[in-house]
């Protein structure tokens, strides 16, 4: 067991190592790049995971929070005549107008649950960018632009990859203390069964708010910092109903629900995208890859690479024993839900139904 | 003043009907097989296609020609609900759906494209442009036919779900899933036939769109799910009748707000839909909407 | 630490890891692979982009993101062909300084993130000789701060908000070039016309309904101010949005007020075919109408309102297929040839995108080479350059107010899309003054 720890332990350490010296092995700032739009998606979509994942919400309105994010860094640089590296230091601020803005938009959305609360976001997000373009103050659908960073080109992306690092490697230890956590628990225990939750004592409104809140003002910070290395931002792209769409799908690739899965769905997402459109100039076929792309993962790796991976695993190291995991253990309470049960077996991959990792494993 | 008024009310009503028939067939859909179809708006434009093609290249008149589209649609959805949906289970369906019928609108809009490229097309017949006037209001026949359409149809789908066997199956699944099958539903069956009916419902919501709004193209169908699934939230999921009349309040709403300023009519339609959960989140005509998770 | 909580089981946790990392493996294969060919020079690319003009032997390649899917698709496939078309004219004709020309797009599906990350590689991996602007203001904003990093001159057609000109980084760099009309000026002509009747006859009211959008606001609210001052009075002024399910009751109320002038600030085709359509349920034919975009898109336009109902409808814009310069005759010829239809198909966007290369191209054979910062400084000398639109001279901020700037109707019941003004022009026609009824 203790080797295992320390293996994990370097493992991980190889890993942030890896990430920090990057920039200085890739110099290309079209390699930083990527890397500033990855680890922007990896911070978007475990803040997502955070709330929605943990849950069990599904919220598609974290664009609220990433463009409010954006337009407060704008609105801020441009009346207070902040400029220069110096706007770094509003972002704390965009975290508390994400905060802030959740704070209300929670106590309405997070009253209705499953599908309501899912258009319920949807409609708040469209009031959002309704209200960026009609407001002058958010410079209407011109947008806003960004102070002017007098930066060279060739180490242009670089502090901007620093920063989105750290922010990701925050969020990822954040949502690693809230999975251990008493909080964490009670997120977890909604998921499961809410109106149970609330029986034995969890006072869900105020956990999911806090979930909910957390999550918005680290989208908001990542949204900051998106728009000053975009430079610009309008309400179509700062109130984006596709960045919605991609979080969720980053997430549900990796593994709703896990900490890793959200940060592998972006890794993989984001670049294959960024790569792909570029050179992929037939958008009919795009589009029709896309989709294909997005029914194969839901119907074939339906729980994501982290758990179906991590089954696999189990399975090629078991190899026909009975897989003894201390995940096991327990019978599965709630985890299984009523619907699944009377469902007649289908062709869907059994590794997906196999009992390996009930309970417990998402 | 009271002119404006009464003319926003008339323009609100008769373009509730049109969404009427765009969003009954999603809520239908909802009710039914607990998914939100998001692929609802694509398949409006697909209708619109449909209708479209057969008016311009075989001359078929535009409401003769639901003969032929409505059945076509159902078929595509009974292939979409058998392809895709029927195997979705378990905790995560609820999302997991959502990513399956956006999938399924991608690629759908991908096919529109190829077949009939980005321009614009509007569908065309001398009743589209001309109106008739009644207590001096010009009342558009478009609309009118529309509306006389959007009212039979709910009939109609009322008579299908409380005057038929295969409704009262719908219904008890609807109400009870496990406990149908217990008593010797094809639940599967059901769900494919009520995807294929809700799908069919929207050749002719989309044959009403294409020819009231200025124009479409593949990429269309974006502007309208946001709006039907509105619509259906605040009628009540899965409640038919709810449908319309939250279609012709809410365009009734923004058509008023529209007098004053158009940029926050919309900002009006969202938000009434936040108002009106906040007092009643089960929406005007909802059942219990919130099931156990 | 609760031991007792079997989601917290090491065991789980190393699989996460592990996924992790062979993910990040992945992904730093796929980076590594998109980058290669370009880390191997170790980039002395600094910020002039590239100097060489020597070896005459080296095609001289220009980079340009372009939307060749998503919302400006259309848009941008036109311009990928007006791009294309002027490399292959200057190619036959021996090329710049003796060089080729050779067009590198990438497709940017109207997204800004991508669009960024498509000029960077154009510059700091192809290391492209000169760069062309994307399609729309949205985009030429943000990719035109990544050109000034890199020291390009950003030589565009199709960002003509004055957002575009006003960015911080425009102000500090002056490195965009719109070669067509600002747009704030598009209405100009029509105004002037106005003023041109006598008193008497000067229509005396009007309405302003607006898209929100950058690019159909300003010369709306540009023509209103303007008309105000001649006295016209204004019944209806309002935003709408940029969304096809929102037209038609802005559409009701401009009807309701009946005005004589509809100066209309649409985005595309069905904005304006709403308007139309709801005018004719409402029985009522403005005497002018005039629409910022729409009616200039040929066939999609008379198809989508028909033809008869076209005829009368106005619109501004820089360039017509009719256009009486030899250059755009010479272009539209050759578009022709190459790509088939009739003259009036030729979409403005292609000229637009055919301009950039004219301009670029005399600055390059101005200044010798290929040097972006001498290329930059050239246009902003004062010079008058020529293009398939016209003149085009440059301000500080890279506008081109020398541009023509015409207004075309729809004429002989929807068969002909005539310039008719400025009237003066050779080959303007006559004005139809008052638009006929609806027909359909």
């Amino acid at each position: 067991m203790s080797t295992q720890r320390t293996a994990q332990a370097a493992g991980l350490a190889a890993l942030a190592a890896a990430a920090i010296v990057f920039p200085l092995v890739f110099t290309n700032p079209v390699v930083t790049n990527y890397g500033v739009f990855t680890l922007i998606f990896v911070v978007a979509a475990s803040a997502w995971n955070v709330f929605s994942g943990f849950s069990g919400y599904i919220s598609l309105g974290q664009a609220v929070f990433f463009g409010s994010g954006a337009y407060a860094l704008g609105i801020a640089a441009r009346d207070w005549h902040v400029s220069g590296d110096a706007v770094f230091a509003l972002l704390p601020a965009c975290a508390a107008v994400g905060a802030l803005i959740a704070v209300p938009f929670g106590l309405v959305a997070l009253r209705v649950r499953r599908h309501t609360f899912i258009v319920i976001t949807i409609a708040v997000f469209f009031i959002f960018q309704l209200m960026a373009y009609n407001f002058s103050f958010t410079g209407g659908s011109t947008g806003l632009s960004s102070p002017f960073l007098n930066w060279h080109a060739d180490t242009y992306n670089n502090p901007f990859y620093y920063i989105t690092l750290a922010c990701a490697v925050g969020m990822i230890g954040l949502a690693w203390l809230i999975r251990r956590s008493r909080f964490g628990l009670q997120l977890r225990a909604i998921r499961d069964d809410e109106d149970r939750a609330r029986g034995l004592g969890v006072r869900a409104m105020r956990v999911k708010l806090a979930a909910f809140a957390l999550s918005g003002a680290v989208t908001a910070l990542i949204g900051g910092v998106w728009f000053y290395y975009l430079t610009q931002v309008q309400p179509s792209t700062g109130f984006d109903p596709l960045f919605d769409l991609s979080i969720v799908l980053m997430a549900f690739l990796g593994g709703f629900g896990t900490i890793a899965g959200p940060v592998v769905g972006a890794l993989i997402i984001e670049p294959g995208q960024l790569y792909l459109t570029a050179h992929f100039t037939n958008g009919y076929y795009s589009e029709i890859l896309l989709g294909a792309l997005f029914l194969l993962v839901v119907l074939f790796v339906p729980r994501g690479i982290i758990p179906t991976g991590g089954e696999w695993i189990t399975a090629l190291r078991t190899r026909g024993r009975p897989a003894v995991t201390p995940a096991t253990a327990p019978p599965p309470p709630a985890a299984a839900p009523p619907q699944a049960a009377p469902s007649p077996p289908t062709t869907a991959p059994p590794a997906s139904r196999s009992p390996s990792t009930p309970g417990g494993s998402r | 003043m009271a002119r404006q008024i009464y003319e926003a009310i008339v323009d609100g009503i008769l373009t509730g009907g049109v969404y009427a028939l765009m969003a009954v067939g999603l809520t239908l859909i909802f009710g039914v097989l607990d998914i939100i179809n998001i692929a609802q708006g694509v398949l409006v434009i697909l209708g619109a296609y449909l209708s479209y093609e057969l008016s311009v290249r075989a001359g078929i008149d535009l409401f003769v020609g639901l003969l032929i589209t409505v059945p076509a649609m159902f078929i595509i959805g009974v292939v979409i609900h058998w392809a895709f949906l029927r195997r979705l289970r378990g905790r995560e369906r609820t999302s997991m759906t959502l990513l399956v019928t956006y999938a399924v609108a991608l690629i759908v809009e991908g096919i529109l494209y190829k077949v009939w490229g980005p321009n614009y097309v509007q569908l065309k017949a001398s009743y589209v442009n001309s109106s008739v006037h009644v207590f001096g209001f010009y009342l558009p026949y478009i609309y009118i036919y529309g509306f006389i359409l959007a009212v039979a149809l709910i009939v109609a789908l009322y008579t299908l779900l409380y005057r038929t066997r295969f409704g009262r199956s719908v219904r008890a699944t609807m109400q009870d899933e496990t406990a149908a099958r217990l008593v010797g539903i094809d639940v599967n069956r059901v769900a494919a036939l009520t995807f294929g009916v809700g799908v069919a419902v929207t050749a002719v919501g989309g044959m009403v769109y294409g020819a009231t709004s200025g124009g479409f193209n593949p990429n269309s169908g974006y502007d309208l799910i946001s709006r039907l699934l509105a619509i259906i939230i605040l009628g009540g999921l899965g409640s038919i009748g709810g449908a319309l009349a939250a279609s012709i309040f809410m365009l009734t709403l923004e058509s008023l707000v529209d007098i004053w300023s158009p940029n926050w009519a919309i900002v009006v339609f969202y938000g009434a839909l936040v108002v009106v959960l906040v007092i009643r989140p089960t929406g005007f005509f909802g059942r219990q909407a919130v099931r156990a998770q | 630490m609760r031991p007792d909580l079997p989601l917290f089981s090491s065991n789980r946790f190393s699989r996460n890891a592990l996924a992790l990392g062979a993910a990040a493996a992945l992904c730093a294969g796929v980076l590594a692979a998109c980058s290669s060919g370009s880390s191997s020079t170790n980039n002395n690319s600094s910020s002039s982009g590239n100097t060489s003009n020597s070896g005459s032997g080296k095609p001289i390649v220009v980079g340009a993101s372009l939307s060749l899917t998503g919302d400006f698709s259309a848009d941008g496939q036109a311009f990928q062909r007006g791009y294309n078309l002027w490399a292959s004219d200057v190619n036959k004709n021996g090329g710049l300084l003796g060089r080729k020309v050779e067009i590198k797009v990438l497709n940017d599906a109207s997204s800004p993130t991508q669009v960024v990350t498509n000029y960077q590689t154009l510059f700091a991996s192809d290391h492209v000789d000169l760069a062309f602007g994307p399609f729309s203001s949205l985009l030429t904003g943000p990719s035109s701060a990544v050109a000034a990093r890199y020291g390009y001159a950003f030589v565009e057609g199709a960002g003509g908000a004055p957002a575009v000109f006003n960015t911080p980084s425009n102000q500090a760099d002056h490195n965009v070039f719109d070669v067509s009309l600002p747009i704030k000026d598009e209405m100009v002509p029509f105004v002037n016309w106005i003023q041109s009747l006598p008193a008497g006859q000067r229509p005396k009211t009007a309405a302003y309904p607006m898209a929100n959008d950058p690019f159909a606001d300003p010369p709306v609210q540009e023509a209103q101010s303007m008309l105000q001052a001649l006295g016209v009075k204004t019944v209806y002024s309002n935003i709408f949005p940029a969304e096809v399910t929102a037209y038609k009751a802005p559409a009701d109320q401009v009807a309701a007020k009946a005005p004589q002038i509809v100066v209309l600030g649409s985005t595309d085709v069905p904005t304006v075919a709403a308007f139309m359509q709801a005018f004719e349920q409402q029985h009522y034919t403005p005497k002018l109408f005039i629409a910022a975009a729409g009616p200039d898109q040929g066939a999609a336009f008379t198809s989508a309102v028909g033809k008869g109902n076209a005829a009368g409808m106005m619109v501004p814009n820089g360039w017509y297929p009719g256009f009486a310069n030899a250059q755009s005759q010479a272009m539209v010829n050759e578009y022709v040839a190459k790509y088939g239809g009739s003259p009036s198909d030729v979409n403005a966007d292609v000229a637009e995108a055919y301009a950039v290369g004219q301009v670029m191209a005399q600055a390059v054979t101005a200044t010798k080479g290929t040097d972006n910062s001498k290329i930059i400084s050239y246009l902003h000398s004062g010079v008058t350059l020529s293009s398939v639109q016209g003149p085009v001279k440059f301000d500080s901020l890279g506008e081109n107010h020398a541009a023509a700037a015409f207004t075309f109707q729809w004429q002989d019941g929807g068969k002909a899309f005539n310039q008719v003004l400025p009237t003066g022009d050779t080959g303007s026609k006559t004005i139809i003054a008052t638009k006929p009824a609806w027909t359909s």
